[in-house]
């Protein structure tokens, strides 16, 4: 009874917290530009561009004392010139611009749709794992994860992460989100914490920006998700909840910001001169690392399974209770990730999807092959469950470097993902002795890792020109030059690919590590010895997975 | 009367109860079961940790029958059973007191 208080008093403070910084804010939302939440003012004759990514709308050039303004000027006049003798070509634009934003509308709607559906991947996939007097426990956490770590998001989370997305991250796609603006930490280039769009209302309360914010909350779902799969069987439900807000509201949201909300990490290719800022595609890091790490940190805190470890220190094995879960759980999450690396366009227009596409395919398939021999060369046989990580690694590992990258490097990435996992696994479990019943630490943290250090390794320059605002017109003295690594020529992306993974992991886990280590000394997270042995199903939630399993005297 | 006890191979159940049948029996118990004899179970790994499997899946076949057929019936179990490899299981035979009938009462040789 005492933590349900506890709990239900931190959530009061938590709502009244956000509530207060949302009324303060209650002034900016008269100021331009306003938001659109009909649709109606979204996409319009500047959503319109060629193939190639020019503009249909030239623009008047605002700085005189630039190198090319003289052409810009001449180019801006003519695009005047000739708007005026053909009124009917910029009314059409207008058309255009609109059904263009509501192509990507409708593109980055459905792919987030099928990220949804990866919770029910995962939901399986770590029910297979666990043993069966917990199944009704974990299944219990990846549903309470989906609802809790939404609330968090929508009070605070969408605005830490992407209250200020227009000033460096404008989502062109979707129609710019202009009135996202506002930094509530930093500014400029510089910018640590968004701070617009609290409660998904006021300038959030756009058309635009609702389709950014469905499309993200799935994702921040995927890191919530990512916990569970590390810290199951032991952990009380009470101490899972408030993991799961600290994720949605905090953990996730910040690291995010830096990263896609035009934060300071994205921004040191501008700032710094370290290639085009810190790139993650579609969240190697920003969601599978900041989850596998935090996994760790919590995992750490809890302490390993009753039994887990032997007296002596060696490892030892607790079976997965249904293989059937788990092959069909990772199939799931392969489907779903179509939505997730594919999605991550924001936009059917962009054609690189059908690249992104087929790159997550074949990393998925070269990390379960790789998985698959690394273990029958081992151990004599291949593993089931290391096959479907290895299949989820190579997954995590092309997430980041999905649209930068080429077929050829796409399978390599799979291929050492799938060792990566398989290495982890073992690391984990005979050198530091951290319990992670589903390899989530592994799969998502080491992975996710080596998926942001290899977008600064393949990538080949064909596509993100212009990524975070860097080198729009040429890069490395060619035009059309997008992202590019160490391989190909530019070795301070490497450089950046670096420090941005290193400043995940330290978040991610520092933060987790210090605030669950005072959460744990406050009251302990973790079950008593007698709940664990007996499985924590019924004295959590008087209920079995498998209620038939316990004859009931009556009707015997 | 004795009753048999016998514990095989699951696979094998098939071809005991037609062997059974084939000699006449009317009545037959099974319960799946757990158990090793001398071979000890075995060792797997799983994600890398060794694990022992120390009781491996059998099925446990009982039966009551009168003093004469005791042989015959532990011969056809014996020749169904057989694979000839470690692990092949084993037969108990024990005295039996009694058989009753619940649905009647009636009791001895009769009820089998």
């Amino acid at each position: 009874m005492k933590t349900r208080r506890q709990i239900e008093t931190i959530g009061l403070a938590l709502l009244l917290a956000a509530g207060s910084v949302m009324l303060s804010l209650t002034p900016c939302l008269a100021q331009e530009p306003k938001p659109d939440p009909a649709g109606v003012a979204t996409g319009d004759k500047t959503n319109v561009y060629d193939a190639g990514g020019n503009a249909f709308v030239v623009t008047e050039p605002a700085d005189k004392t630039a190198p090319g303004y003289a052409d810009a000027k001449k180019a801006a006049d003519e695009f005047k010139a000739q708007a005026e003798k053909e009124p009917l070509a910029v009314k059409l634009a207008d058309s255009v611009g609109h059904l263009r934003v509501g192509t990507n509308f409708a593109w980055t709607l459905n792919t987030g749709y099928l990220v949804l559906f990866m919770q029910a991947g995962f939901a399986l996939l770590t029910c297979g794992l666990v043993r069966k007097k917990n199944a009704g426990h974990l299944m219990m956490l990846n549903f309470a994860a989906y609802v809790f770590a939404f609330i968090a998001y929508y009070i605070c989370g969408y605005a830490f992460q992407f209250g200020a997305a227009a000033v460096n991250a404008a989502p062109a796609n979707l129609g710019g989100t202009p009135t996202l603006n506002h930094f509530l930490l930093g500014s400029g280039q510089w910018g640590f914490l968004g701070g617009s769009g609290f409660f998904m209302a006021g300038p959030a309360y756009d058309a635009g920006s609702n389709v950014y914010a469905l499309f993200e909350v799935v994702f921040m779902e995927t890191a919530g998700y990512i916990i569970v799969g590390s810290i199951c069987e032991r952990i009380t439900f009470g101490a899972f909840l408030l993991c799961e807000l600290f994720v949605g509201a905090i953990l996730y949201p910040i690291f995010g910001c830096w990263v896609w909300g035009g934060g300071w990490l994205s921004q040191l290719g501008s700032s710094m001169n370290l290639g085009h800022g810190y790139v993650d595609f579609a969240g190697s890091t920003v969601v599978h690392a900041v989850g596998g790490f935090c996994a760790m940190a919590l995992s750490i805190c809890l302490g390993p399974r009753l039994g887990k470890f032997g007296p002596d220190g060696k490892a030892r094995a607790f079976p997965a209770h249904n293989l059937v879960y788990v092959v069909t759980g990772t199939f799931i999450l392969l489907f779903g990730w179509m939505g997730f690396n594919p999605g991550s366009t924001l936009g059917a227009t962009d054609l690189r999807i059908s690249v992104v596409a087929i790159n997550t395919n074949l990393a998925a398939v070269a990390g379960s092959a790789s998985a698959m021999l690394f273990w029958y060369m081992k151990f004599g046989k291949p593993d089931v469950t290391m096959a479907c990580n290895g299949m989820l690694a190579g997954l995590v590992a092309i997430t980041a470097p999905c649209a930068f990258v080429g077929p050829t490097s796409a399978f390599i990435i799979g291929i050492i993902a799938g060792i990566v996992v398989c290495a982890g696994v073992l690391f984990n479990d005979n050198v530091t002795k951290i319990d992670d019943p589903c390899g989530a630490i592994s799969v998502h943290g080491f992975c996710g890792v080596l998926g942001s250090l290899c977008l600064g390794i393949f990538a080949d320059g064909t596509y993100g020109a212009g990524w975070n605002g860097v080198g729009a017109a040429s890069y490395l003295g060619s035009a059309g030059k997008g992202v590019t690594g160490l391989l190909y020529g530019d070795s301070s992306q490497f450089l950046v690919q670096c420090l941005g993974a290193v400043v995940c992991v330290a978040w991610a886990f520092g933060a987790t590590f210090l605030v669950f280590k005072i959460v744990n000394a406050m009251k302990s997270m973790r079950v008593s010895k007698e709940v664990e042995q007996e499985g924590l199903d019924v004295p959590e939630f008087g209920l079995q997975a498998y209620p038939e399993d316990s004859l009931h005297p009556s009707e015997v | 009367m004795k009753k048999i006890e016998a514990i095989i191979q699951p696979h094998k159940l098939d071809e005991v109860k037609e062997a059974l049948i084939a000699i006449g029996v009317e009545g037959l118990t099974i319960s799946e079961s757990r158990g090793h004899g001398r071979q000890k179970g075995h060792t797997e790994t799983y994600r890398g940790a060794e694990y022992k499997v120390d009781f491996v899946p059998k099925v446990k076949l009982e039966l009551v029958v009168p003093d004469p057929r005791v042989n015959q019936v532990v011969s056809a179990i014996v020749a169904s059973a057989k694979s000839g490899r470690i692990g092949d299981g084993k037969i108990f035979v024990i005295p039996c007191e009694d058989a009753i009938r619940i649905r009647n009462g009636e009791s001895g040789d009769a009820v089998l």
